[in-house]
């Protein structure tokens, strides 16, 4: 993505990802999950804060500290890191709400041409079907993977 | 790295901070994992040409 993005930190099976948002509200940790799905090479990615005095998440709390691009940035940056170790895995995103699902949509759509130099990205539509993401439709969840992938499955 | 290489890079830098080792084997989103897998399951993967 083009937007500017945090610096972030991982561990060795990058599957955990950390960096802090920085804005009026102070020091945020987010923290990126990818989690194993129940079908093979399928992960979930899960984003959201990370309260360190309850070592709890929050998925729908919402920061306001006025840089949701940037996080989102970073988010996508992550996906990057996540499929140079996993190059045949298949993420599936959605948003913890029907808001934050439309966010992420809009985030696919402002970049969908440098999205699709190296990656597929398909849409759950209406009717329950996988189809490749077609701008402007409405969609209840995302799958993407490397191009290379698409037709290896 | 600069803030501004790190924001031109495509495949970013990774700091490797092992105190993220102690998720492992944690499920932090538990909701969304059972709806990836409620979809998954019903509808399995795009279909794509071979």
């Amino acid at each position: 993505m083009k937007y500017p993005k945090y610096q972030y930190r991982s561990e060795e099976l990058f599957l955990f990802y950390e960096f802090n948002s920085e804005g009026p509200k102070g020091l945020i940790k987010k923290i990126v999950e990818y989690t194993a799905t129940s079908t093979e090479n399928v992960y979930n990615l899960g984003f959201g804060d990370y309260d360190e005095t309850t070592q709890r998440i929050n998925d729908l709390s919402i920061t306001n500290n006025g840089d949701s691009l940037k996080i989102l940035a970073t988010v996508a940056s992550t996906v990057y890191a996540f499929t140079e170790k996993y190059p045949k895995a298949w993420i599936f995103a959605t948003g913890s709400t029907a808001a934050r699902t439309r966010l992420y949509r809009m985030g696919i759509t402002n970049n969908l041409v440098e999205i699709s130099a190296d990656f597929v990205v398909f849409g759950y539509n209406e009717e329950g079907i996988w189809e490749e993401f077609i701008i402007g439709k409405n969609y209840e969840a995302f799958l993407l993977t490397k191009k290379d992938n698409k037709f290896v499955v | 790295m600069t803030i501004d290489q790190l924001n031109k890079s495509k495949v970013p830098i990774i700091v490797l901070d092992k105190k993220l080792e102690k998720l492992r084997g944690k499920v932090l989103f538990p909701k969304k994992l059972k709806k990836a897998n409620e979809i998954l399951t019903k509808t399995g993967l795009p279909k794509t040409k071979k």
